[in-house]
């Protein structure tokens, strides 16, 4: 071991030291941020985890200012778009312009879109046209955003948020199946309860704001927290766990729902066949360890167990299955669907 | 293998890597899982094993118990469910003896969930043995071995007995008490059977009613008779046999009880603990001139009103004993206070038959040989006026008689809830200075001119 990598060892972070970051950002984001520990947990999660968030919630339940709060916690470069219907795909990606030169030659400039930053609010996303939407693709699949036959890369850690509004869904275009699967998680926000509205009301109605403390320096910010993503996928899964995240997917899908159980005796899911019309993809399956990693390290194991999966298979699957009229028509939503699954799949454990 | 570069006095010092450490640590992982996995096969292995043996046990014991204390028939169909009871049970508990037995992976992954160790074993056992660790692979076995108290196998499973040794017991205590019943219940017939040697009853063939036998019951009784009653004794019974036969519902049942027979006396061993005094019976003939076809057709009698009210049954014959289809049953309405009604009363545990008429009883009592007991209330009823003479025969008493053995067994009618005990025979009536014995006499030579008052005597 040359001294080198003696020194990348040594700054590389312990998983103490991910318990004890994630912690620390998630109380500064609370200081903004009253109640919702889970949906926070759940985004601080993706976003060491490698993935992108939708967040989906009534008007003023806080999705801005979360978004916000996280980027100044993180001291990460921050952009946000409004996403309206006349909204085009080069107002996020950029696009270039025809600039004069030094020799009064014109030629053209690629001059960078809001998208160019560690960390994207695409507020009300389901507003823009579906052209627009996938401009977001390239993006948060690749980090990197081609533009007249350019590649540019996106600097790490790129982490988009996407917030959805439930109502007023009159000339809004949801989100296409492909992109809504590039979602790492999809996080609720619902109206807080009494205490913590009054908390809400007595902490942002005053004349002092929230003093959100960053974390990192803006200089290390960054390597700091691609640092933690690369900690988090060196979390070691065992096979059983990788079959229970296996089963558990296939279960979503309609065709799959039949699963092996205990002596390889079939556990069938009668809620998937009867109100889902497609289940999740292989990036279901993804989410869930990814997730699970995330769980683990803050539980200071480098491994990672059947709970966390569990415990994270709402957030990683609800928006990756389809349901169909029935499910409308009997009021069954996604949620309850994986709740199902979950219930059968967990009796499949060895 | 890593060396640790420390600058010190001697230059570069070689210790015992990390690597080596986290391998024996590993090594004690494992062995601690092997463990805990010995101890879960071992308690499956228990539980399997108990279980069968509990199964079969108690299952033994229920048709033991099922043999003695129920009729052939019920038995059988007691015997079949116990036995299937008992097979399913057995299958069962293989089946999950067979799908508790842990591999190792299983073992880690109880030892997580009853340690809370959260995946620790079971990553540990998984990626053991892969080629490329993760960085964190030291940490997650320091980890675990530092949590190596919380997967201890006495902690993991605390028992070396499986719980399923209470099942055992209670099959045990259930054989045990059916067995002390049982022997009780045994002993007590035995008793009886030795009690009831009370001489001879005198039964009249025509108010036999002759049936199909239970076989569960031995031949216990002796029936002494002219050779001529018993020959229509022989037909009846042949005639009765022919009659069950014919009916193909009687046949099978037949076939069940002889079936059902046979297998109580082989779980029961009856056959060799009933050999206590016989019973004997004297066999008489009220209607000596009849015919042997009309004396032998039950029907023909059943339509006379005779065998049809019957109350006793005394019923077998050497045929009949052997095949053990006919069937002694008790003589229900036999004169109160009796021997014939103190046998119906002992034999009532025989499956209920058509009711009797008490005043057809053929059962008298009959003087104990030699005991100078009490006597019955027809004494020579059944003499043959027309045999009443003949040749000296200076032979012993009841020599020209020849033997039968029929079915009759005593039966303890206190084994049975609200039943009274056995009631030995009342003695009634002293036999006066007057009154002889009803035992067929030395035939002697008597003078012709007296014969002819004799017979007129006889004859009425």
């Amino acid at each position: 071991m040359n001294e080198t990598e003696a020194a990348t060892l040594s700054e590389k972070p312990s998983i103490a030291d991910f318990a004890r970051i994630f912690r620390r950002v998630q109380g500064e984001v609370h200081k903004a941020i009253i109640g919702h520990e889970q949906a926070v947990e759940e985004l601080l999660s993706a976003l060491f985890a490698g993935g992108h968030v939708l967040i989906e919630g009534v008007p003023g339940t806080g999705k801005t200012t979360l978004v916000k709060t996280l980027g100044l916690a993180l001291n990460l470069s921050f952009n946000r778009v409004q996403f309206t219907v006349d909204l085009m795909p080069a107002d996020i990606t950029g696009t270039r312009v025809i600039l004069g030169g030094n020799e009064g030659r014109r030629e053209f400039s690629f001059q960078p879109g809001p998208i160019f930053c560690h960390i994207l609010l695409a507020d009300e996303i389901n507003r823009a046209t579906p052209k627009t939407q996938s401009a977001l693709l390239e993006a948060m699949a690749e980090l990197q955003v081609t533009i007249g036959g350019t590649t540019y890369p996106l600097a790490p850690p790129y982490f988009v948020m996407a917030t959805l509004n439930p109502i007023e869904m009159e000339g809004t275009y949801p989100l296409p199946e492909a992109q809504l699967d590039r979602f790492l998680f999809k996080v609720r926000l619902r109206y807080p309860g009494e205490e913590e509205m009054v908390r809400i009301v007595s902490s942002t109605t005053g004349p002092e704001e929230a003093g959100v403390e960053t974390v990192f320096p803006l200089s290390e910010a960054a390597s700091r927290v691609e640092g933690l993503k690369r900690l988090v996928r060196e979390v070691m899964v065992a096979p059983p766990v990788e079959h229970y995240v296996a089963r558990m997917v296939r279960a979503t899908q309609p065709e799959n729902s039949r699963i092996l159980g205990d002596l390889h005796a079939p556990v069938h899911v009668e809620a998937v066949n009867r109100y889902v019309s497609f289940g999740s993809s292989p990036r279901g399956a993804q989410a869930l360890i990814m997730g699970a990693k995330v769980r683990a390290l803050l539980d200071g194991r480098a491994n990672i167990d059947y709970e966390d999966v569990d415990r994270i298979a709402a957030a990683a699957l609800e928006h990756r299955i389809m349901l169909n009229y029935a499910a409308h028509s009997d009021n069954v939503d996604a949620a309850h669907i994986v709740e199902q699954v979950v219930k059968a799949v967990r009796s499949t454990r060895p | 293998m890593l060396f640790k570069r420390t600058a010190g006095p001697g230059g570069v010092e070689c210790d015992v890597t990390e690597t080596r450490r986290d391998q024996q640590k590993l090594w004690l992982i494992l062995f601690q899982i092997k463990g805990v996995r010995a101890r879960l096969n071992s308690l499956a292995l228990q539980q399997s094993l108990f279980f069968t043996l509990a199964f079969l046990i108690g299952g033994a014991a229920l048709i033991w118990g099922a043999a003695i204390f129920l009729s052939p028939l019920l038995f059988l169909l007691a015997a079949f469910a116990v036995a299937m009871f008992a097979l399913a049970g057995i299958v069962r508990e293989g089946r999950r003896g067979l799908r508790q037995v842990a591999n190792s992976a299983r073992a880690a992954a109880i030892a997580d969930q009853r340690g809370d160790l959260k995946g620790r074993l079971a990553t540990v056992l998984a990626l053991g043995e892969a080629p490329k660790h993760s960085p964190l692979w030291p940490y997650l076995v320091e980890d675990a071995y530092s949590r190596r108290e919380e997967f201890v196998p006495a902690r993991i499973e605390p028992r070396w007995i499986s719980r399923a040794i209470f099942a055992l017991l209670a099959a045990g205590l259930m054989a045990l008490a059916i067995a002390f019943s049982g022997l009780k219940s045994r002993n007590q017939v035995r008793r009886t059977v030795a009690g009831g040697a009370r001489g001879q009853i005198t039964a009249d063939i025509g108010n036999l009613d002759i049936r199909p036998a239970d076989p569960a019951l031995e031949p216990n009784a002796e029936i002494y008779a002219d050779e001529k009653t018993l020959r229509k004794l022989e037909n009846r019974l042949a005639a009765a046999q022919h009659d069950a036969d014919k009916n193909g519902l009687s046949r099978w049942m037949n076939k069940a009880r002889n079936l059902a027979g046979d297998l109580q006396n082989k779980v029961t061993g009856q056959k060799t603990e009933n050999s206590g005094p016989p019973l004997r019976l004297q066999l008489t003939d009220r209607n000596p001139g009849q015919g042997e076809d009309s004396a032998s057709n039950p029907s023909s009698e059943d339509s006379s009103g005779r065998n049809g009210s019957s109350g006793s049954r005394a019923n077998s014959g050497p045929g009949t004993a052997r095949n053990g289809e006919t069937e002694p049953a008790p003589p229900t309405g036999s004169t109160p206070g009796s021997d014939a009604d103190q046998l119906a009363h002992n034999r009532s545990a025989l499956p209920a038959q058509p009711g009797p008429d008490p005043a057809d009883s053929g059962f008298q009592d009959f003087a104990a040989g030699g005991s100078g007991g009490g006597q019955g209330s027809s004494h020579g009823s059944g003499s043959d006026p027309n045999g009443l003479f003949g040749p000296d025969s200076g032979r012993t008493l009841g020599s020209d008689n020849f033997k039968i053995t029929i079915e009759a067994q005593a039966s303890d009618e206190s084994s049975r809830s609200g039943s009274p005990g056995y009631i030995p025979p009342r003695i009634r009536v002293s036999l006066n200075s007057d009154q002889y014995p009803d035992e067929p006499l030395e035939r002697g030579s008597v003078p012709a001119a007296d014969q002819a008052a004799i017979k007129r005597v006889f004859q009425r």
